[in-house]
């Protein structure tokens, strides 16, 4: 037993010690113009999705969605998200597909989050991803409403889009106080 | 020795297996609005570090002038400044990316001007930094690394010509 014991030592300190030395003199890829593995993707997936699962679960209602909240948030969605996550009935972003994780592309794929994970997500971001946390550019109800149209794509009815659409961005009544 | 052997197994595979489950299982914060540790900074920062300086070696680069730095000074305020500080703004922290991304103008970079040149170029993974190689020229690159370089010591001057001169042409930004 003793022996056991002192090999399982012995092999959980040889790990770390490997770990830390790969990591010391510089055996780490940290290029992220490469196309990530699709094991490692799935991973950070779920490794994500389990821990936003595990904060977000009590979190209050969200708004109604109404159209008039699902346009406000889309008017949100267009001024700011579009960049990296891409913009409806538009080809994926460039520029999100430069991170490592790449950004998801909600436009085209939409997300498997509910409505209060988005709100989370965009309110707190995500580590070590390029997702950023939103809390000081926007306030809880403008996260709310940008959710319950983030929760809707990809198939968000035209005539909505279309209203997204219509007036300037700024004229957003949403969109606003930026603090 | 056969038991040691069996300890040391049980521990190769056991510690993998219960790193994947701490993860899979949600236990690692998702959350970026708050600082990481003090140890996980410097030993991610140092392990960055040592890949780009590897990746880096074999690159030269090209000498710069003070029309260079002018250059690359401007596409830092174009595209660079959203993240890593405002120049000839005061100092604004962070708070929001994790890891926190540098705050240039105030914290400098100790990185040489071709591992800059890199890191713009291929992006460093598993962070807010993406790979810049598809929009950027080689030229401008090169420009945005010797003006990352020095932008704690540039030339007189050449801080006043980059404000200037974006003021009209950043007009839409």
């Amino acid at each position: 037993m003793k022996r056991f014991v002192a090999g399982f030592l012995t092999g959980v300190l040889g790990l770390v010690l490997v770990a830390l030395v790969c990591l010391r003199f510089g055996f780490a890829d940290v290029r992220a113009d490469a196309t990530i593995p699709a094991w490692l993707a799935r991973w950070l997936n779920v490794s994500a999705h389990a821990s936003v699962l595990r904060q977000a679960s009590s979190l209050p209602a969200f708004v109604p969605a109404t159209d008039a909240n699902v346009i406000a948030g889309g008017r949100l969605y267009l001024s700011d998200c579009v960049g990296c996550h891409g913009e409806p009935g538009k080809p994926p972003s460039d520029f999100g597909a430069t991170f490592y994780p790449p950004a998801p592309q909600l436009a085209l794929e939409g997300t498997r989050y509910s409505e209060q994970q988005v709100f989370w997500i965009a309110k707190h971001g995500v580590r070590r991803t390029g997702m950023s946390a939103q809390t000081d550019s926007y306030s809880d109800e403008q996260l709310h409403l940008l959710a319950a149209f983030i929760a809707r794509m990809p198939r968000v009815p035209s005539n909505i889009l279309t209203e997204i659409r219509q007036e300037p961005v700024s004229a957003a009544p949403a969109a606003e106080p930026k603090k | 020795m056969k038991n040691f052997l069996h300890g040391f197994i049980a521990a190769i595979v056991i510690l993998p297996v219960g790193a994947l489950g701490y993860f899979c299982m949600g236990f690692a914060d998702a959350q970026s609005d708050v600082a990481p540790s003090v140890l996980e900074s410097r030993m991610m920062g140092a392990a960055v570090h040592a890949a780009v300086a590897r990746s880096a070696t074999k690159l030269v680069a090209p000498i710069a002038d003070d029309d260079v730095l002018v250059k690359g000074g401007k596409v830092y305020v174009e595209g660079c400044q959203g993240c890593h500080g405002e120049l000839g703004k005061p100092f604004g922290e962070d708070h929001s990316h994790y890891p926190r991304v540098p705050q240039f103008p105030y914290t400098g970079t100790q990185y040489t001007e071709p591992q800059i040149y890199w890191v713009v170029k291929h992006g460093i993974r598993m962070t807010a930094m993406s790979a810049y190689g598809r929009f950027y020229s080689e030229e401008q690159l090169w420009s945005i690394a010797a003006f990352l370089h020095r932008i704690r010591t540039l030339p007189p001057g050449v801080a006043e010509r980059i404000l200037t001169k974006s003021a009209d042409a950043g007009a839409s930004h």
